[in-house]
């Protein structure tokens, strides 16, 4: 018997679903590796208990972890420099509110330097942003005299 | 001219790309939506520069770089200082506190210590490094 040799037809194949699968896999990357830190340049936010609206402020300083002060950009800035900054945006003048963004790595010599020199500078109001790391534990309400 | 009334037969509506939109609708707004909430602690503003007012004397809370406190001198407890700062709070809601922490303790150490402050309803918190950075004006 002689078989008949059919020739199949190459049908057009449907790109969309496999774009969708490429752009779902593209997305899964992109959030599994997304960076640790929850804020931009390696800042990990200091964690705060109290839960207060947040409102940006109109000057932010970035602390980082190394203790230096950076306003934009990488380079870092002096607090005199700092000075200068906020007395050519006329800050005590306006009455602006200076954000401090600090890495809860860095130490407390820096923040203390900061809040001197603001200080000295007549800038009245500093807002520390943080993160909300939920109520406060009852821990720390209700077991009093604990150490 | 009769004419014949043709049914139409419904085409197959694949539901594959309709799925595959939903997915990436979900991950786009999973993506965008922020899940950290941010707060913010205010420091209070030193006397010099249009600070409160209060009629009693600051308390000093004093910080080591492991997170041990002392009260106005006094090694304390965290819960002796919130029971402390209750205290200082009702008698004087403007009730000023200066957390001097030592320059090695991280700012997350200063900022838990806030915290504690803050939860025992204090208002006005600010950070010196000394007593010597205090203003005058505050005793």
């Amino acid at each position: 018997m002689k078989l008949k040799h059919t020739r199949r037809e190459i049908k057009s194949i449907d790109l969309l679903p496999l774009i969708n699968v490429v752009f779902l896999l593209i997305l899964f990357v992109l959030v599994a590796g997304r960076p640790t830190t929850n804020h931009p340049n390696q800042i990990e936010v200091a964690q705060s208990s109290r839960e207060a609206p947040y409102e940006s402020a109109a000057l932010s300083v970035w602390l980082k972890q190394d203790d230096k002060f950076y306003l934009t950009g990488d380079d870092p800035q002096s607090l005199g420099e700092l000075i200068d900054y906020f007395a050519e945006k006329n800050t005590v003048g306006q009455g602006l509110v200076i954000e401090l963004v600090a890495d809860r790595r860095a130490h407390a010599k820096a923040l203390l330097d900061f809040r001197q020199a603001m200080a000295r500078a007549g800038v009245g109001e500093i807002l520390i942003k943080t993160e909300f790391s939920g109520t406060a534990t009852a821990a720390t309400a209700t077991n009093v005299g604990a150490k | 001219m009769k004419l014949e009334a043709t049914r139409r037969k419904p085409a197959f509506m694949g539901l594959t790309p309709l799925i595959d939109m939903i997915f990436l609708l979900l991950l786009f707004f999973l993506l965008g939506s922020d899940f950290v909430q941010f707060t913010q602690s205010q420091l209070a503003p030193s006397r010099g520069t249009g600070g409160a007012q209060s009629p009693s004397q600051p308390a000093i809370i004093s910080l080591d770089e492991d997170g041990a406190l002392q009260w106005n001198g006094l090694p304390s407890s965290k819960g002796q200082v919130i029971q402390l700062a209750r205290q200082q709070v009702a008698q004087d809601a403007e009730q000023l506190f200066v957390v001097m922490p030592v320059g090695a303790a991280n700012v997350q150490t200063v900022m838990h210590t806030m915290d504690l402050l803050a939860e025992a309803g204090a208002s006005q918190i600010t950070l010196e490094r000394d007593v010597f950075d205090i203003d005058l004006a505050d005793f």
